[in-house]
């Protein structure tokens, strides 16, 4: 049967869900956008204009492709809207329970072969699918931040997951302007499990008291060609979820690499999330930029 | 000869059918019978618009997945008994496609063969928003209308004159042959058109002037036609490059992109879009890209808006400046495009002070002439200005024509040059 995309569902109208229903709708499709209630579906579309101001002030976009892209979404709080979409993909925060919920409202509404994506870095796409009327179409795919500028998306095959469905998957993360990479189950794929020993390393090598968190972060960044340090990424990323990560990985693999350093849990335990909450390794204004950078921390033309 | 002109985009396909045949051009009576637009191609509320000549605009609604089906759509529109124009389908008897970039490998009009539709695949690296487009428009007309010869008119052809001392960058040479990075130059169908029909009116031998063609539209390119050769144009690489346009930048020091990039940590994209989206015009004055809005604001006392005027004009003398320079002399100078055949004022700020050139305006004919042909210089003025309306539709008909007729050399594959 041909299938083509265009009409999204995005279950979540958070920052990845806002992030990933500008994408589409900037490709020209249309987007139905589902938050819990009326008053989040304000906030959602309130956030999601900022957003878009805020790319036209660093001349990304123009005021008439943010009319564009705003006249393609659509806010609702029903599931209804999944019923004649092509695609779903939920976007709600990493918690089983909450996450096969919304997969059963996606089933019961939507075409049998029209793909379900679940938006994990760390649970298991197959035993979400497993509740599912047809777990064939169940299909996980891991963003990274910042959602707009990375341009890598792992696609993941869950147990059951159709070579179509998969695939249907792949054509979506190229719609999204993403490389997909394709990517078996196994918890925190391949970025997650790669980065995760980076960061906790970074964070011990503070712990122990080598050199202070933005002498290692420079380090890094600058060593490496990385645009930032590991630990402002996990600042920016989360505190909390990223030790929520790093304690799933330790409890499925055993391995002691995963083991979260103990201050960060000591952060995290004090609510010092990170960007979103102002303080985290590093200090940052309400803009969510730093504000306690090093002198050599700066660009420099060559 | 009734030919279909094809300008396919992404998400649209613009059209006319023209009728037209060695004579009529030399009438100048080419007589246009229908023009329309299919647009939102990819969605379910893609539009149709026909125009036909003393009738009403006809408009219809469906849903239009790709460009097979709008030629179809088109197709069975123009030979509607109630709002179409033909017969038949089988009245038409050719089609002109509108290509972007043709590379180094065009230099004319061609025939659209397998070896061609390839070179422009290959050429699609250098404007991979436009050629993909066009050649899916034309592969849905070939299916669509498989026995009759399609025509591909190049929007870089006219300027493949440009010798390379022109057209090379100061960059390391090897950067060229491996890349071909180099002038290209675009609306090349409007300044053929425009050198030609200028002439005409003017009633000189095409080949025999030094002339410099101005289009001022959506993107602004000047261009310098030594007896009937293009030897510089303003427009570049990419459409970026040259005059100041309604959102673009135009020339400004290269320099100047890595310095944002990395004091503003701009990504690619941002300065990209910074260049092409929110600079020219738009950029300066912060009110509009449309040069009539422009003027309207400097006329209110908009100082940005007044300095954005002054700099469009400054860089359109400049460009005539260096072009009389480049050819030892003009002999006249042609106005087009939507500002060039409608802004009396522009004209007049970009030619004035050139007195000593030999262009003298008559200010009363200029100020009268909004939208149509004819001589905006004074009777004495050695070198003559004029305004001449664009068709580039027209002139891809013209080609068709041409190419048809054996007019235009006949085209062989370049040799492949090794690096």
């Amino acid at each position: 049967m041909s299938w083509e995309l265009h009409n999204v569902a995005i279950i979540g109208g958070g920052m990845m869900g806002r992030s990933i229903a500008t994408k589409v709708a900037q490709e020209g499709l249309n987007v139905c956008l589902k938050e819990i209630s009326t008053e989040a579906a304000e906030a959602s579309r309130t956030e999601l204009e900022q957003s878009l101001d805020h790319e036209i002030a660093r001349f990304g976009l123009t005021n008439s492709e943010k009319k564009a892209i705003l006249s393609r979404i659509r806010w609702v709080t029903q599931f209804d809207c999944a019923a004649d979409c092509d695609l779903a993909i939920e976007t709600v925060q990493e918690d089983f329970g909450v996450k096969r919920r919304i997969l059963r409202e996606l089933d019961r509404r939507m075409v049998e072969d029209h793909p379900i994506v679940i938006n994990t870095s760390t649970l298991s796409i197959t035993e979400l699918a497993a509740q599912n009327s047809c777990p064939e179409r169940i299909v996980g795919m891991h963003f990274l931040y910042p959602v707009t500028t990375t341009r890598v998306v792992e696609v993941i095959r869950g147990q059951l997951t159709t070579d179509s469905v998969y695939e249907r998957a792949v054509k979506f993360a190229r719609l999204l302007g993403k490389v997909p990479i394709k990517v078996f189950e196994m918890p925190g794929f391949v970025t997650t499990r790669v980065i995760m020993p980076l960061i906790n390393e970074a964070m011990h090598t503070v712990m122990e008291g080598v050199a202070q968190a933005a002498e290692v972060d420079l380090a890094i960044k600058l060593g490496f060609n990385f645009t930032m340090g590991p630990l402002e990424w996990a600042d920016r990323t989360g505190l909390d979820r990223v030790l929520t990560w790093m304690q799933h990985l330790y409890s499925e693999s055993g391995e002691p690499r995963f083991r979260p350093c103990p201050m960060l849990k000591r952060l995290v335990r004090a609510g010092l999330y990170g960007a979103k909450t102002g303080q985290g390794f590093f200090s940052y204004d309400a803009n969510r930029r730093r504000t306690d950078r090093l002198p050599d921390d700066k660009p420099r033309l060559a | 000869m009734k030919i279909l002109v094809l300008n396919s985009g992404s998400s649209s396909v613009k059209f006319q059918v023209i009728e037209t045949d060695l004579e009529r051009m030399n009438a100048h009576q080419d007589q246009t019978l229908a023009t329309g637009l299919v647009e939102k191609i990819g969605l379910s509320d893609s539009r149709l618009v026909l125009k036909v000549p003393d009738r009403k605009a006809y408009t219809d609604y469906r849903e239009i997945l790709e460009h097979r089906a709008a030629i179809d759509w088109v197709l069975r529109i123009l030979a509607d008994p109630e709002v179409g124009i033909l017969g038949e389908v089988a009245e038409v008897g050719a089609v002109g496609h509108r290509v972007v970039h043709g590379g180094e490998a065009f230099a004319s009009s061609v025939i659209i063969t397998p070896d061609v539709v390839q070179q422009i695949e290959d050429c699609s690296v250098l404007a991979p928003l436009h050629n993909p487009p066009n050649l899916r428009g034309y592969y849905a007309a070939h299916a669509a209308l498989p026995d009759v010869p399609h025509i591909a008119v190049f929007d870089t052809a006219f300027h493949q004159t440009m010798a390379p001392h022109s057209f090379l960058y100061g960059i390391p040479f090897q950067l060229y042959t491996k890349h071909a990075l180099r002038k290209y130059g675009f609306h090349g169908t409007s300044h053929r058109y425009v050198a030609f029909r200028g002439s005409q009116i003017l009633g000189w031998e095409k080949d025999e002037k030094k002339l410099i063609t101005v289009h001022l539209g959506n993107g602004c390119s000047a261009a310098a036609i030594d007896r009937g050769k293009s030897v510089d144009t303003s427009m570049g690489f990419t459409p970026l490059e040259g005059l100041l346009m309604g959102t673009r930048s135009g020339d400004m020091d290269p320099a100047i992109v890595p310095w944002l990039m990395a004091m503003e940590e701009m990504t690619l994209h941002q300065v990209n879009t910074m260049m092409n989206k929110h600079s020219g015009l738009y950029g300066i004055s912060g009110v509009s890209s449309d040069m009539r809005e422009i003027i309207e604001a400097r006329a209110g006392g908009h100082q940005r808006a007044d300095v954005a005027f002054r700099m469009f004009c400054y860089r359109v003398k400049k460009y005539i400046g260096a072009y009389a320079a480049a050819m030892g002399g003009v002999d006249a100078v042609f106005f087009t495009g939507g500002i060039g055949e409608n802004s009396p004022e522009v004209r007049e700020w970009a030619l004035s002070g050139l007195e000593y050139m030999g262009i003298e305006l008559d200010r009363h004919i200029n100020d009268g002439l909004r939208g149509g042909e004819g001589e905006i210089s004074s009777d004495g003025s050695k070198v003559k200005a004029l305004v001449v309306p664009t068709n580039e539709e027209k002139t891809i008909a013209r080609d068709v024509v041409r190419v048809l007729n054996g007019i235009m050399p006949s085209w062989e594959p370049p040799e492949t040059v090794s690096p």
